[in-house]
């Protein structure tokens, strides 16, 4: 499956973080996505960059903006873990490995845990793909800057009345 | 009240009863979504709300800001299946008014952070159908439709 910009991500059915089953695309609602998908709670690297993101959230809260992780995390785990960050958006769980295979994001590295690859896309509210981030190696993540410059370009596309 | 923006439906609370429309009582406008549905029969709702006319803030002020990311963070997830749906009420396009909560089960109502603003009124409703709850972390309203309705989707 081809993630790369121009191409339309799936619209992923996943539990959220309250094992409600939800669409990527009822997620989105009409909004352009930062969509990220993180190994797990337990990784230092994802804890980190969970903490920007979820710095974050007060701009995307203001924004018409969403943000959404998914993971292998079980439901319950994705809640504690959101609490304990402090998180309002919502976390996917394919603890089940529904949507892994199909989306070639496995971590082949990790054999414990077999997780998702770090990678980040950033979407239109019709889940075109703007632009997608390899974060195997942590440089590769999308930065607080990055994510705020796609947001804008993806803004600035879909909102007719936005001027530059 | 202005005419209705799209997303919007209308509600009236007395201090004691909830029934669709304007009256009896004070009108409020509501996430359509909640409405629009198959209604649950029995549902409890807890209506963060006054009757009284001169009860009300500015969405925009810090504490009702506040209640919509306490709504986010954690009043929804401890709900879990419990919830049916959830509205704030709006007067206007700028003027917040309080909140319902509407749940299958009775759950510890002094835990809604919406009570902090307008207290709490529990009722027996069956007025209101199932809403996947709000993605978050938008806490701002769409055209002016009562959070978490509304959207700019074409």
């Amino acid at each position: 499956m081809k993630l790369e910009p121009g191409s339309a991500f799936p619209d992923l059915d996943l539990p959220d973080h309250t094992g409600r089953e939800r669409r990527l695309s009822e997620l989105a609602a009409g909004d352009p996505v930062a969509l990220v998908f993180s190994r797990g709670w337990w990784c230092p690297k994802e804890q980190r960059h969970l903490r920007e993101l979820t710095a974050l959230q007060d701009e995307f809260e203001v924004a018409y903006t969403r943000i959404v992780v998914v993971s292998i995390d079980a439901p319950e785990v994705q809640a504690a873990f959101r609490a304990g960050l402090g998180a309002r958006f919502t976390f996917l769980s394919d603890a089940e490995r529904r949507w892994l295979p199909r989306l070639g994001l496995l971590e082949e590295s990790d054999t414990l845990h077999e997780p998702y690859r770090p990678t980040a896309f950033t979407l239109h509210p019709d889940l075109a793909v703007h632009r997608a981030y390899d974060g195997y190696w942590y440089w590769g993540r999308p930065t607080s800057e990055d994510l705020r410059q796609d947001m804008r370009a993806i803004s600035r596309a879909v909102r007719e009345d936005f001027r530059t | 009240m202005s005419a209705l923006p799209r997303g919007a439906a209308q509600l009236a609370f007395d201090g004691a009863g909830l029934v669709a429309g304007t009256t009896p009582g004070r009108g409020f406008m509501v996430d359509a979504r909640c409405l629009q549905g198959e209604p649950v029969r029995g549902a409890y709702a807890h209506v963060c709300a006054l009757a009284d006319a001169d009860a009300s803030l500015e969405f925009d002020q810090p504490e009702v800001q506040q209640v919509r990311r306490d709504a986010l963070a954690w009043w929804i997830p401890l709900l879990g299946d419990a919830l049916i749906s959830i509205t704030t009420l709006a007067l206007d396009e700028a003027r917040y008014g309080g909140a319902i909560t509407v749940t299958r089960e009775p759950v510890d109502w002094d835990d809604d952070p919406f009570a902090r603003i307008f207290p709490g009124t529990l009722l027996r409703s069956d007025l209101f159908c199932v809403v996947p709850p709000p993605a978050g972390p938008v806490i701002e309203r769409y055209g002016g439709v009562a959070w978490p309705g509304g959207s700019f989707a074409t």
